[in-house]
């Protein structure tokens, strides 16, 4: 009888593997070399692996990965060759958008190319009205002639996107089907079935990016499968898509642009769990990798979650955890612009040629440099011992910058970095303000590599009091998929006024839309008592254009509209009264519970005094200039005992400074939690 | 021996660009708030609509990007309200309003200011300062725009700089007065209130960073950004050969005839500091298409960025190196009570006929032909499909983009002082009784060369019942937009009324309040823009 359950997330440089043990909690990370070629030899060969670990891969109950598949190939450009078909008048849409030019001033700022071109997007006699009625019947001998067209110039995918089709698919369905019979083998995607909502060019974009994706993605599943399964896994796998939830293989196939931010929002939903777990249900998760870094809000438990978003420059509308992202992470190179304005990111020494320190032939001052000038990053070597660091290197490196602004080589590091918490800073409030929260009850949560070194600088600008690292900062997001269930939001566009006669036609299509949702559920073979369906309806006032989800079971009008008006005073700040509400759309969250609730791990004997293995002199700031600060082993650290900053905490993957002012203690999860003394009152 | 302008002061590099992200941050917060709580669809889905922050002596601290025109308009308004009112009389919980372009530093009447000022210490330090363009503020025509008025008092209600709100109490009676004058009251209401709370949200903000870091370093800040800012346009500017660079460009008319009419601009760059000096320029038009003054400040810095300098922080150091040079009574700085409501489409030839005279002087790499520059505007007014009352919904349209040595222009796209985004046609088929039956890009409009000038849009939009009114008016439906060096002009603008029974009426002027009935159908195709390089 098996009991392992793996999540493994692939990254750009490491493929990271995380492996709970159902019976005894056991939990263990590790990392294998990412294969970007073919993303599933990483995890075939960590597959392999576990036999020197003592795990068998035939005793995995349950397996899910994050992977950044669909947004490389989007990034790159390797989708397949597509198609559009569309309502005649508007097939330039695509290329139009909202019309707006991506950057203000510069005009040398172009618009990515759309991914279909234009003598590929193709239009069609058809018209429906705003309230889905027939306007223009389907001009099926159109529909035909577009199949031959597409026939000829060899396309692998075709997407459909008709005005209105969200208030009734049945041209784009009869489409369809014309087109797949003329052209079998070829991937279809209809904008209705994608996402059925209002806005043309969002659904179309949207519709287009996931018919680009499909053939190279079903192409990559079938990989993934096949070398899961020779590797001897025999559960069913699943993928994280960007909402945070899992989805079977087949969904995959079909709506691969729903797995565009994949691993990122894994790391969130993982977040919010250790969180909620460790009694902190408002997080904002601070995710710094090499070159950028990630910014999430978690609200009483919950991801924030957005429905508009770019990837690589193209606007995509789905569910998804609202993961913002900033262009700085520990590469980020510090410069100096002509004017004597001294500049961090976003250029990135990435992982080749890399900081200074690393001896990889990176010359150029990175944010890492500066913390090994400092000394807040072992100055000697990362990894265990494994990386050595050449200080000396990251001295000449900030020195250079120094010397141009006529500071000291101290100084200039402590700007570096305090310009890249300031930038950051920037992108944490923007988050709260958009989702209209006030920051002040929020723990910051810190993973990634470079996470935890920062954390408490950014709590400290943000006004935040408690910062969290959780255990194994660098792996947060194989564990998060870890924790995921499987979901699937279902959406239905009824833009009807909340009260009595229009509510009945939002109750009937809300139980339309359970139907599909448990239809789904019985087809994903979730078992009965692991279900559940969440109601979300986006509203409005009458008259707005932008629309807030308000979660929970849509009983009354008057209860909705009161819960409507709380929600609107969250976001906005003010309601009002007596101004009607309208649903925009109703969405369905279908739920299977599949992940396994957070276990309190076993402490460590010994006091934290134990932990202490050695000391070196860091920097803090101008005014104190160098202290002797203790560096902890996190392994060694027991649980419940205090500790006072300045200190530096080490640990395979991350290194966390504690700030003078700061005290921290590790709970029962194995999480570190900082928080500021209060000022002497 | 000339005398140049002494060289800004020091600044502290690390504190600048430190300081730089915490002001940004309190302007990105407002322009959130702004956006996404307002009400009107031209403020909400089209961000029609600008954010900044000012000291206390009115010096522009950071301006969120949102419409490059707005900046000159912000700054007005807060300059007003430092010359109209003693200082004893601005208090904590004050919030002024304004939109005059001739008494409040406006630059058209639809464009409203709120200007709040922050204090700290009991001493006024900072103004938190927003801007909305609100789709209706009375007069002549439905949009209190349109190119055929010849008089400020046609382009609906003039706001002197007026207290809104006196410490702490909003002036019920004033958001009535504005409210009566549009004939879309409630969405003035409910704008109005949301600028004012944006407001709010940004001099908490300011409180909470002097509270954090102290008052007097957010002061040092403050003139540490602006020396940056200062010193770094004026290296750019060192950096072109000194020299008198001439441009010039057409608009298609005064608005109310067809003559059309001439800017003029001699840009003199001299060490590090530059002139735009507009002399030569037509006498100011008949019809509604003058720029008032802090619209031309803002057109001139606009080009600076674009130019120059696009990342540049925009603030007062922006302006010190600048000197603009206009004659009184001509298109560029018109008499009261001259019309100035289609100002824009005269700015964005301003920009152009800057473009122009910087071609001589800039790396070609960094020279683009000419744009739709245009401002293309369709308004619909009628009664309401969904509620009570009438609506007047404004749509304007992007067009093609100049081509430059290795692009070719971008395809239906804003340019230059505009970026405002469309409505979807679901959205408005949703909302209004209207139909868009076409909207895509005009094959073949833009302009030959070695690169091709991008395509105008087609925007076919057609009543869905009786009675709806309709303004369109577009620049370039006779002057096209240039090529260069070499390369050929975009086609020209087209304008079309088409009545249900097929008859169709081309237009090479604006239409203005045109009768559409059920079927009626009018058609707009915007400019392409120029080419780069002779075609081979």
């Amino acid at each position: 009888m098996g009991n392992i359950r793996v999540g493994i997330d692939v990254g750009g440089t490491f493929t990271d593997f995380t492996v709970l043990d159902d019976e005894t909690g056991d939990m263990r990370h590790f990392k294998v070399s990412s294969t970007p070629h073919d993303p599933s030899e990483a995890i075939e060969t960590g597959i392999a692996g576990f036999a020197e670990r003592g795990l068998q891969a035939s005793d995995v109950i349950h397996f899910g990965h994050g992977t950044t598949v669909a947004t490389n190939m989007v990034i790159e450009r390797r989708g397949g060759k597509t198609g559009l078909l569309t309502t005649e008048g508007f097939r330039d849409v695509l290329e139009i958008g909202r019309q707006t030019r991506p950057d203000l001033f510069d005009m040398s700022v172009r618009k990515p190319d759309p991914l279909v071109v234009r003598p590929l997007r193709l239009e069609v006699a058809e018209r429906l009205g705003p309230a889905g009625e027939i306007i223009v019947p389907l001009d099926e001998a159109g529909v035909e002639a577009a199949a031959e067209r597409f026939k000829q110039e060899g396309v692998e995918a075709v997407a459909i996107g008709f005005l209105h089709s969200y208030r009734n698919p049945a041209h784009e369905r009869r489409a369809g089907e014309i087109i797949s019979k003329r052209l079998p083998g070829v991937f279809i995607s209809l904008s209705s079935d994608v996402l059925p909502e209002f806005r043309e060019y969002e659904r179309i974009s949207t519709t287009v990016m996931n018919a680009y994706l499909m053939p190279r993605m079903d192409g990559y599943l079938d990989r993934f499968m096949t070398r899961s399964r020779k590797a001897g896994i025999e559960a069913k796998p699943y993928t994280i898509h960007s909402n945070g939830g899992l989805m079977s293989t087949e969904t995959a196939r079909n709506y691969p642009v729903r797995t565009c931010l994949s691993g990122p929002a894994a790391g969130v939903v993982g977040a919010s769990l250790v969180g909620k777990a460790a009694s902190f249900p408002d997080i904002i998760t601070y995710d710094v990798g090499g070159t950028s870094t990630d910014v999430a809000l978690i609200a009483n438990g919950k991801p924030a979650y957005s429905t508009d978003r770019d990837v690589a420059g193209y606007s995509i509308r789905c569910p998804m955890v609202d993961v913002n992202v900033i262009g700085a992470g520990g590469g980020s190179i510090a410069w100096l612009d002509d004017a004597g304005g001294l500049k961090v990111g976003p250029q990135s020494a990435a992982a080749v040629p890399g900081p200074a320190a690393y001896g990889k032939g990176g010359t150029d001052a990175t944010i890492s440099d500066a913390n090994i000038v400092l000394q807040r990053l072992n100055p000697v070597a990362l990894l265990d011992g494994a990386m050595p660091v050449d200080r000396e290197a990251a001295l000449k490196a900030v020195g250079a910058v120094a010397e141009k602004i006529g500071r000291s080589v101290e100084d200039t590091a402590w700007g570096i970095i305090r310009i890249a918490v300031a930038n950051m800073a920037r992108a944490i409030r923007a988050v709260s303000m958009d989702k209209g929260h006030d920051l002040t009850p929020f723990a910051l949560m810190a993973f990634g590599g470079a996470g935890p070194l920062h954390s408490s600088l950014v709590a400290a600008e943000t006004g935040l009091n408690t910062v969290i690292i959780p255990e194994s900062p660098g792996t947060m997001c194989a564990r998060g998929v870890l924790l995921s269930d499987v979901t699937r939001d279902f959406v239905s566009t009824q833009i009807k006024r909340v009260q009595g006669e229009s509510w009945l036609d939002i109750r009937s299509a809300l139980e339309g839309l359970e139907v599909q949702a448990r239809e789904w559920l019985e087809a994903e073979t979730i078992p009965d008592e692991k279900r559940a369906l969440q109601h979300i309806a986006e509203a409005r006032y009458a008259g707005q254009n932008h629309e807030i989800r308000v979660e929970g079971i849509l009983s009354t009008p008057e209860d909705f509209a009161a819960r409507f008006a709380e929600a609107h005073r969250v976001v906005y700040g003010y309601a009002l009264n007596d101004h009607p509400v309208e649903i925009v759309n109703l969405r369905i969250q279908a739920i299977g519970h599949a992940g396994r609730p957070l276990q309190t791990v076993p402490g460590v004997a010994g006091t934290i005094k134990d932990a202490i293995v050695g000391e070196r002199e860091v920097y803090i700031d101008p005014q104190t200039g160098w202290l002797t600060v203790p560096v902890y082993k996190r392994a060694s650290m027991p649980q419940a005992e205090r500790f006072s900053g300045p200190a530096i905490i080490e640990e395979l993957t991350s290194t966390t400074y504690v700030l003078p002012g700061q005290s921290g203690v590790v709970d029962a999860y194995g999480n570190i939690i900082l928080s500021f003394v209060k000022d002497r009152a | 021996m000339q005398q140049h302008v002494k060289p800004p002061r020091e600044f502290d590099a690390i504190e600048m660009e430190v300081y730089s992200n915490r002001f940004m941050s309190i302007t990105d917060e407002m322009g959130l708030s702004l956006v996404r709580s307002s009400f009107s669809t031209n403020i909400k889905e089209r961000k029609d609509c600008s954010v900044g922050l000012f000291d206390g002596r009115g010096r522009l601290i950071v301006q969120a990007s949102h419409i490059p025109v707005h900046l000159g308009s912000l700054q007005g308004g807060v300059a007003a309200v430092l010359e109209n009112y003693k200082l004893e009389d601005i208090r904590p919980g004050d919030a002024f309003i304004c939109n005059d372009p001739y008494l409040a530093g406006g630059s058209h009447t639809p464009d409203i200011s709120i200007l709040t000022p922050v204090f700290y210490d009991g001493r006024l330090c900072f103004f938190a300062a927003n801007l909305g363009h609100h789709s209706d503020v009375g007069g002549g025509v439905p949009g209190s725009c349109d190119p055929s008025q010849t008089s400020i008092f046609a382009e609906g209600l003039r706001i002197p700089v007026l207290k809104i709100a006196r410490e702490g109490v909003l002036d019920e009676q004033i958001v009535k007065l504005i409210s009566t004058n549009s004939r879309d009251p409630l969405e003035r209401i409910l704008d109005l209130k949301v600028q004012i709370a944006t407001n709010e949200i940004g001099q908490r903000k300011l409180v909470a960073l002097a509270d954090q870091f102290g008052i007097a370093t957010v002061e040092k800040a403050i003139d540490d950004l602006i020396a940056y800012s200062e010193s770094r346009l004026r290296k750019r500017i060192s950096d072109l050969p000194d020299g008198i660079y001439r441009g010039e460009a057409f608009i298609d008319g005064d608005g109310v005839g067809y003559e059309p009419c001439r800017i003029e601009v001699a840009i003199k760059v001299e060490g590090d500091g530059i002139t735009f000096d507009f002399t030569g320029t037509d006498p100011q038009a008949r019809g509604a298409v003058n720029i008032p003054k802090t619209a031309l400040d803002a057109t001139c810095y606009y080009t600076i960025k674009a130019l120059l300098d696009p990342a540049l922080p925009p603030n007062e150091g922006m302006a010190l190196p600048v000197t603009i040079v206009a004659e009184e009574g001509t298109l560029v700085r018109p008499k009261f009570p001259a019309a100035v409501g289609i100002r824009s489409t005269s700015c964005q030839r301003v920009v152009r006929a800057i473009f122009q005279a910087f071609a001589d002087v800039l790396p070609r790499e960094k020279v683009f032909a000419s744009s739709a520059d245009m401002n293309a505007t369709m308004i619909f007014f009628g009664p309401h499909k969904t509620r009570e009352g009438s609506f007047v919904y404004l749509e304007t349209v992007g067009g093609g983009a100049g081509a430059s040595l290795d692009h070719d222009g971008m395809s239906g796209i804003q340019v230059h002082i505009t970026n405002t985004s469309n409505l979807p046609a679901e959205a408005l088929e949703i909302e209004y009784p209207l139909m868009v039956r076409r909207y895509a890009l005009a094959t073949g409009s833009g302009g030959e060369g070695q690169t091709t000038g991008g395509m105008g849009i087609v925007r076919e939009v057609v009543a869905m019942t009786d009675g709806v009114r309709a303004n369109a008016s577009c620049e370039g439906l006779r002057t096209p937009a240039d090529g260069v060096f070499g390369g050929g002009q975009g086609e020209v603008a087209r304008l079309k009324f088409a009545n249900a029974d097929g008859t169709v009426k081309e237009y090479d002027i604006s239409i203005t309040n045109i009768l559409m009935n059920r079927g009626d159908s009018l058609f707009l195709q915007t400019p392409g823009g120029g080419g780069f390089g002779r075609a081979s």
